[in-house]
């Protein structure tokens, strides 16, 4: 193995790396853009989704009447779960945004208040309100929670007017259906990781198949004494790089604009290496069949934007049309953020090791495909 | 002194002649008269070979590329390999630096078979792949160092900058360097290695006069150092200047080869000297009667085919004191161009073009 020529490979492509100003604003710029209007975006909230989960847990008629009043809101889809079901649980089996718990107590408020009103021997003291009805959502899909969140505000606004006048008896104590507080730029983040590897090892891949051999550089290599194993590694350990400074760029710049909170372990980096070894044997494979340098570009493109919108990296793919879920299935880049959003936002143990794996599988077939794919020698 | 035994091409008889290596002896046979060129070539070594194919074909489909082609280039010369684009050249280099592989024949580069030897060969060939550009945003040094740090025993980068006038350039990115510096840097890769073959494909196409002669300039400096030379170009005045041993090739085939004089002698006219405009009446027939071969063309010009320098001089002698009226005169040796011509029915600049 010749570790210098690696050595100097590696250094080389870093300067000729930075000195491009291009690459280096798709590699580091455009993501950090994303971040910023995506987050800008997100953080107002503007969408539409129904379905509401109601756990009663007091089942009162007051609680009776509160939760009928949902049910008279046209658009909102009302799911009344039983008491002995984790609401939770549900919501991430039903793939469900916002659900409303009414807790025992619920219309023992009520009537204690009402008898204050009429009963001056009465030990109700106003210091005990606002009673708090318990609302759980998905922090990944904003604008659903949002507007679910306003009308579940109007309404309690509106039954303590009828009730009080004016006193606010309920409030909302709000938390998140994944255990922490995360902001939707949490969720949004790990998709720009997986997309922006995906298009630094693509292009970079095509790159090298398509103008090194217009260039005549491959032809050059062939004739001196560098191995096909040592050209290799020597590129993956600069694509790596590429991949882990973007990566880490774009944690840095969510951290210190939007308080990106995210856990960084070792799927972390199984995946940030597997997306990086996938992506550049699709990019390999792309400049098998492709050979001119323009062609290879569109064709590149062709198949890393429409698989950016389709696996879910700005949207969650419950939002979308069944038939794109099912496409989505089939998209590499798909597991790459649902890794990602598992390894680092959820930390949900037994979905990171699904998804790390299937990246990997992929990774493998993917890597190893473009190796014997790619034409060293001319015909 | 050698002596040899050839057979007459016609009636076969068998003829004894005897010369030094180098001589070319023009002989008849004594039986039919035929009349005929032989030359002693000198006897080589196999070591005293750079680079020796024999029987080399490439065939794509029903295309034959490169038809059963045989040419050694000698240790130390500038070889070029000259034919129009399409004619089989650079299939031909990019087979022997095991680019491409052959549908048959032999390759020997430095006396070992490139097909099972190529790994040692590399440390000891240098080549500039056709329409060659670097890294661009490498400065020449970066890439000259990016390069070197392929071989075990690596040449001294400074020195080649050096040798290759590339001192004042050597910060600069590749990108901003002018088409004959790029050139001059990708010959300079093909020396990190401090090669004893250099390939170049086709290194000044595409570049101005000035800088295609700057080149050739490098590549009569390579010669000088000893190097062998292996040139692919379809420019002639690109191998008139450069090579000792000119190789044609033209539809996948060897059409010939041999230095520059030996194919001007074999295939050429020689050299003519034209009287433009003449106004004296009579000098035709005096030069005729004189025994030059001598012929009219139009507006007064009359062309002197001349057998050597001396006949030159004797022509103009004549003019002077016959007091000839003329416009100017002209010597023109014959060129490659007009050997292709002869040879294939078309100029080399028109089929390459």
């Amino acid at each position: 193995m010749n570790l210098k020529f690696i050595k100097a490979d590696l250094i080389l492509s870093i300067k000729h790396w930075l000195r491009s100003t291009g690459t280096v604003f798709w590699t580091i710029l455009f993501p950090i853009l994303l971040i910023l209007i995506f987050g800008a975006i997100f953080s107002g909230g503007t969408d539409v989704e129904f379905d509401l989960i109601l756990q009663d847990l007091d089942n009162s008629d007051f609680s009776d009447s509160f939760s009928s009043i949902f049910n008279e809101i046209k658009g909102v889809n009302l799911i009344n779960l039983s008491e002995d079901e984790n609401v939770k649980d549900y919501m991430q089996e039903e793939d469900k945004r916002v659900a409303l718990i009414i807790p025992e107590g619920f219309g023992d408020t009520i009537s204690e208040y009402i008898s204050s009103q009429y009963d001056p021997n009465s030990n109700f003291s106003d210091d005990e309100l606002p009673f708090d009805l318990k609302l759980i959502v998905d922090p990944s899909d904003q604008t659903t929670t949002s507007i679910l969140q306003n009308i579940i505000s109007s309404v309690i606004y509106q039954f303590n007017m009828n009730i009080t006048g004016g006193l606010n008896i309920f409030s909302i104590d709000q938390e998140s259906s994944v255990g922490e507080d995360f902001e939707y730029i949490d969720f949004f983040v790990p998709g720009i990781i997986g997309f922006t590897i995906m298009t630094s090892m693509v292009y970079g891949s095509i790159e090298r198949n398509t103008k090194y051999r217009k260039d005549g550089i491959l032809r050059k290599l062939l004739t001196m004494p560098v191995t096909r194993a040592e050209w290799i590694i020597s590129k993956m350990l600069f694509m790596l790089f590429l991949s882990f400074i973007s990566t880490f760029v774009i944690i840095l710049v969510g951290y210190l604009t939007w308080g990106l909170s995210v856990h960084i372990n070792i799927f972390f980096f199984a995946l940030v290496i597997g997306t990086s070894f996938m992506f550049s044997g699709l990019g390999m494979i792309i400049g098998r069949f492709v050979k001119e340098e323009e062609t290879a570009d569109m064709a590149g493109g062709a198949i890393t934007f429409p698989m950016m919108f389709l696996a879910g990296t700005f949207f969650p793919l419950e939002q979308m049309p069944e038939f794109l879920k099912t496409i989505a299935q089939f998209l590499p880049l798909y597991y790459v953020n649902e890794g990602f959003r598992n390894a680092m936002v959820y930390a949900d143990f037994d979905k990171t090791i699904y998804f790390t794996g299937i990246v990997l599988i992929f990774a493998a077939v993917f890597f190893i495909a473009g190796i014997f794919l790619t034409k060293w020698h001319e015909d | 002194m050698v002596e040899k035994k050839i057979q007459c091409p016609k009636c076969k008889k068998i003829i004894t002649i005897s010369g030094n290596y180098g001589d070319v002896k023009t002989l008849r046979c004594p039986d039919c008269g035929t009349e005929g060129k032989f030359s002693f070539k000198k006897y080589y070594e196999d070591e005293d070979f750079a680079v020796e194919v024999k029987n080399l074909k490439k065939i794509y489909g029903d295309l034959t590329a490169v038809n059963d082609i045989s040419f050694s280039v000698k240790k130390g010369e500038v070889f070029a390999f000259l034919g129009p684009n399409g004619a089989g050249k650079t299939t031909t280099v990019e087979m022997i630096e095991s680019i491409r592989k052959p549908s048959s024949g032999t390759i020997k580069v430095l006396g070992k078979d490139i097909s099972s030897s190529f790994d040692d060969i590399k440390e000891k060939i240098g080549i500039l792949p056709q329409e060659f550009h670097s890294f661009e945003k490498y400065t020449v040094r970066e890439t000259l160092f990016y390069f070197s740090q392929l071989y075990e025993n690596p040449a001294n980068i400074d020195d080649i900058i050096n040798a290759m006038d590339l001192e004042s350039e050597k910060n600069k990115l590749y990108k901003d360097l002018s088409g004959g510096l790029k050139q001059r840097v990708g010959v300079a890769i093909s020396l990190v290695n401090d090669p004893q073959i250099i390939f170049l494909d086709e290194p000044s196409t595409g570049l101005d006069p000035k800088a295609r002669r700057e080149v050739w300039e490098v590549i009569a400096g390579l010669r000088n150092k000893g190097k062998t030379v292996f040139l692919t170009t379809h420019y002639m005045e690109e191998a008139e200047f450069l090579a000792d041993h000119i190789t044609i090739i033209h539809k996948g085939d060897i059409i010939a080869q041999g230095s520059l004089d030996d194919l001007i002698n074999r295939y050429g006219e020689g050299s003519i000297l034209r009287i433009k405009n003449c106004k004296t009446l009579g000098i035709f027939d005096f030069l005729q009667d004189k025994g030059f071969d001598i012929s009219k063309e139009g507006n007064g010009d009359i062309a002197v085919k001349l057998k050597n320098r001396e006949e030159a001089l004797e022509v103009l002698s004549i003019l002077k004191h016959e007091c000839v009226e003329y416009s100017t005169i002209d010597i023109r040796r014959s060129n490659l161009e007009e050997i292709f011509l002869k040879l294939t029915g078309s100029k080399l600049t028109e089929v390459s073009n």
